[in-house]
């Protein structure tokens, strides 16, 4: 996916918003095709929970992932700056925000990652989110590239608000709590399978997003499905250690 | 404002409905209504569209509820069945008699012109519904939705497990454990450990804590890292 070009990302996201999507699959394809096209390490997208609180929505690896909850955890870190200022947010040399972020740029070096940027999602006056580009050398990310993660960003936001016939306020207000708890539906889907299956969280997801790719099924959906027991997902041949979030 | 200090707010306005007392479904509604400026709040237990036990109620929002059960249809419906807030703000509108043919007419005979309802749920646990009504149209402030989400997550614990009520003081701060991936996952591992739903793994892993005196985050992380299985039928929980 190295050679992936601007305009196939815009078509790949335009196709996704007119059929009937899922808005936690459309948010994990958006940050796996800003690692493609901005050539970052790894994005993460938070969203607001509407209740005040930033909270994880997709990643494109587990380090992202991780990070992401690392900055909810500790309250510090571009994603939350970002949010809270609704600026974007540029750090060519992670090594010289310690002063900034005590806690969140040594994890993140420690990550190997170097540089970060935070671009927030902005409806109006109002911030819902922030996508995160996490870097593995020092520098910022060229200009251009930055004008494209601010449209991949705004393109997440228009996600957001795909139905048209009530008002942007109440499909804000439904989609952000849909996608909370679809995020919580396929951690407790997660939580099935490991123990049912006897493998980790992260297996977990990677199985549940195979399967619903190879099925062409919603995430949470199928999550919901195997949360109810309706879907008893069997583990694959392949045991293979992905990059999928734990 | 901060989350902190705007959870702490709405807590100490529940205490104040409670005049002292354990905070109740009642206190919690009281303060949704007065958070959102509406007249009135019903919580209904919920398992599906058409199965509803009312458990706290105005007047009013008693009757929207009646109508909600005997017509099978509005509002509080559709946020069961869909999982998400569905917002009313103005039934004269030609969406929602379009939407609620049958609900509009009657909400309009009792007076009551903007409904909100916001499903009580965290995941797959789906608990039942808060519905607020206004006799005036008019959309909710960003800030009014806020609050009332927070409260109607508050209703949401209350109802998985009614025995915690009064301990909410402490849980309702600033972490409560609802933004830990790790809850969650803990609570699917436990409804496959004991054979039980998630609503019921939910509440086992929450009696747990509360029993062991220990943070929800901190018992679940146990779970999740397989240092801790909890049993069948211990009550909430010797290991």
């Amino acid at each position: 996916m190295t050679d992936i070009q601007l305009p196939d990302v815009f078509v790949e996201m335009a196709d996704t918003l007119v059929a009937d999507f899922d808005v936690l699959d459309f948010m994990h394809l958006l940050t796996d095709r800003c690692t493609a096209l901005l050539d970052v390490s790894a994005a993460g997208l938070l969203l607001s929970d509407q209740r005040g609180t930033l909270r994880f929505a997709a990643a494109s690896t587990e380090a992202g992932r991780l990070l992401e909850l690392f900055q909810l955890q500790v309250d510090e870190g571009p994603c939350l700056d970002c949010f809270h200022t609704g600026q974007p947010v540029m750090v060519a040399d992670i090594a010289t925000a310690t002063d900034r972020w005590p806690q969140f740029a040594p994890v993140a070096a420690s990550y190997g990652y170097a540089a970060v940027c935070a671009l927030p999602m902005r409806l109006r006056s109002e911030v819902i989110g922030a996508l995160n580009l996490f870097i593995n050398r020092v520098g910022s990310l060229a200009e251009d590239k930055q004008r494209i993660a601010q449209a991949l960003a705004d393109v997440a936001t228009i996600g957001l608000l795909q139905e048209r016939s009530i008002s942007s306020r109440d499909i804000l207000t439904t989609q952000l709590e849909t996608a909370l708890h679809s995020r919580i539906i396929i951690e407790q889907a997660k939580g099935v399978l490991a123990e049912r299956l006897g493998i980790d969280p992260g297996r977990a997801f990677e199985l549940l997003r195979d399967s619903a790719r190879a099925g062409n099924r919603k995430l949470a959906e199928l999550a919901g499905a195997v949360v109810d027991g309706s879907e008893q997902l069997p583990v694959p041949a392949d045991r293979g250690t992905g990059k999928g979030e734990r | 404002m901060t989350t902190a200090d705007r959870r702490r707010r709405l807590w100490q306005l529940v205490l104040a409905h409670g005049e002292g007392g354990e905070p109740t479904l009642a206190h919690v509604c009281a303060a949704l209504a007065e958070v959102a400026l509406v007249d009135g709040a019903v919580a209904a237990l919920a398992s599906s569209a058409t199965v509803r036990a009312t458990v706290h109620a105005d007047r009013i929002g008693a009757k929207v509820e009646e109508l909600t059960l005997t017509l099978g249809e509005g509002p509080g419906v559709d946020a069961v069945v869909a999982g998400r807030p569905v917002i009313a703000d103005d039934l004269r509108d030609r969406a929602a008699a379009e939407r609620w043919p049958v609900f509009v007419p009657a909400a309009a005979a009792i007076g009551v012109a903007a409904v909100f309802a916001l499903p009580l749920r965290i995941g797959a646990v789906r608990v039942g519904v808060v519905t607020l009504h206004r006799g005036t149209p008019g959309a909710l402030t960003v800030a009014q939705l806020s609050d009332a989400l927070i409260l109607a997550d508050l209703l949401c614990l209350m109802l998985i497990d009614p025995s915690t009520n009064g301990r909410h003081a402490g849980q309702f701060g600033p972490v409560d454990g609802m933004h830990n991936p790790e809850v969650h996952q803990a609570t699917g591992m436990i409804s496959v450990q004991l054979g039980v739903s998630v609503d019921a793994a939910f509440s086992r892993l929450r009696a747990y804590a509360y029993g062991h005196d220990r943070p929800l985050s901190e018992v679940a992380a146990d779970v999740v890292a397989r240092w801790l299985r909890l049993e069948p039928d211990t009550g909430d929980g010797q290991r």
